[in-house]
């Protein structure tokens, strides 16, 4: 059984610090808000599922840090922001795994999606000094494919609402959150 | 019910005529098939019935029901009774096949959908068509067979109740299994709902011998080229498309 912990941010601009010594999934919610977030895994063995949501209005950064600081461990990233307006969303993805840390895993997914023409950019920066270490990085920045928004429509559903769907889906992307725990966010998103 | 005239069409991006006056007229109730070699318009002729982003329509015009529908959105066409099976379903992945099909019949029907009738008459209905109901969970078409996602069109039929459906290849990837459940859904379809028409696309006159049509149509360069019943699209499938007279092709 992992340990769960619930972060809502809104029109915020903090700093969190975990160091991870059991099992555990961190749900990170963010409003239109800046974090810099650095998780340390101190124990042999441990999981870290990580899954950052980020509604964007304004300009913000989101930055993480995974440092792998003992062997056997394991960290799965999943970042998903949605740049709402014309501003700028910076994600900077940083895995570290250090020489005396083997046979780690230490994966990250980044997205944004920009509903208007904001400037979105995402680094996603791998450290790795251990050969015996399976790590992959990935990130897209773009906007919901016409061909989705086409099949979505000729269902009858309108575009505002097939961004609905498409955005809480986007966001919400794992099955396991408790949904009455992020109401607020879950309002923003029928909000966009 | 659906009434094209001397519809022109081409492809936003280079130019290239696709439809060239292309006229097409279906009544309540009936069944047309329009067969035709690869890269004739076919596809096209169902995507642009549909509003597709891709294409512009030149000039002609597309009529339902008595309403031109040239300047509509691709959801008030659907609104408006107007359904297409697709050939390739679009896999979403984050978007529930519950959820999506929940917020489309609400769009569709303009009311608040009742959760717990909802969810019976898809399970009925997921019932009828062979799907597994773990599927109403998973993402929208996402890991589904080919034949499976081909069902799930089927499955939206049955829910969204469209008065006007476009078949595009149903018939290809489906085992004969698969094609027999399909079809006998869409003919329990029409017999529950009998002014529905239907526009098939294939290539093959093997789906005609469960879905009766009263018109076959042979489609080549944008254009109808011969109408007849059931007999062409069977010597179509003997002979080829050679069997259209060259001044037909030449048209």
């Amino acid at each position: 059984m992992s340990k769960i912990l619930y972060i809502i941010d809104e029109n915020d601009n903090k700093d969190y610090k975990y160091n991870i010594d059991e099992d555990t999934i961190i749900y990170h919610f963010s409003i239109n808000s800046s974090s810099n977030v650095e998780i340390n895994m101190i124990k042999d063995g441990v999981t870290l599922f990580y899954y950052y949501s980020d509604i964007n209005y304004d300009d913000n950064n989101f930055n993480i840090i995974v440092n792998h600081l003992k062997s056997n461990t394991h960290s799965e990233v999943i970042n998903h922001g949605v740049n709402v307006k014309d501003k700028r969303l910076n994600f900077i993805v940083d895995g570290v795994v250090l020489k005396d840390s083997y046979k780690c895993i230490c994966n990250q997914d980044n997205q944004i999606i920009n509903i208007e023409n904001g400037k979105s950019t995402i680094l996603p920066n791998l450290f790795i000094d251990n050969y015996d270490v399976d790590a992959n990085h990935g990130a897209y920045i773009g906007k919901f494919k016409d061909e989705v928004l086409f099949y979505l429509m000729s269902r009858g559903i309108s575009r505002n609402m097939c961004y609905k769907l498409l955005v809480n889906g986007f966001l919400i992307s794992s099955d396991s959150v408790n949904i009455k725990k992020i109401d607020k966010f879950i309002n923003e998103i029928n909000n966009i | 019910m659906l009434e094209i005239n001397k519809l022109n069409v081409k492809i936003k991006d280079n130019g290239e005529n696709i439809l060239k006056d292309f006229s097409l007229n279906i009544n309540d109730g009936e069944i047309h098939v329009i067969m035709g070699p690869n890269g004739t318009g076919k596809s096209t002729l169902s995507k642009v019935i549909m509003g597709h982003y891709k294409y512009e329509v030149i000039s002609g015009d597309i009529i339902f029901n008595g309403k031109k529908i040239n300047k509509l959105t691709t959801d008030e066409r659907a609104k408006l009774g107007l359904f297409l099976c697709m050939q390739d379903p679009t896999v979403i992945e984050g978007v529930s096949n519950s959820e999506f099909l929940k917020t489309a019949l609400g769009e569709i029907t303009g009311e608040k959908v009742n959760l717990f009738s909802f969810i019976k008459g898809l399970e009925s209905s997921m019932e009828e068509v062979s799907l597994d109901s773990s599927m109403l969970h998973r993402s929208l078409n996402s890991g589904f067979s080919g034949g499976e996602k081909k069902k799930n069109e089927i499955l939206q039929m049955k829910t969204l109740k469209p008065k006007f459906i476009i078949l595009d290849e149903l018939d290809s990837g489906l085992d004969v299994d698969s094609l027999r459940i399909i079809c006998d859904n869409i003919n329990s379809y029409i017999k529950d709902n009998p002014n529905t028409s239907i526009l098939i696309i294939t290539h093959y006159s093997k789906i005609l011998e469960y879905l009766k049509p009263d018109f076959v149509h042979i489609m080549m360069n944008g254009n109808i080229k011969q109408t007849g019943d059931l007999e062409l699209s069977k010597k179509i499938e003997k002979y080829g498309y050679s069997i259209i007279s060259e001044n037909d092709k030449d048209e």
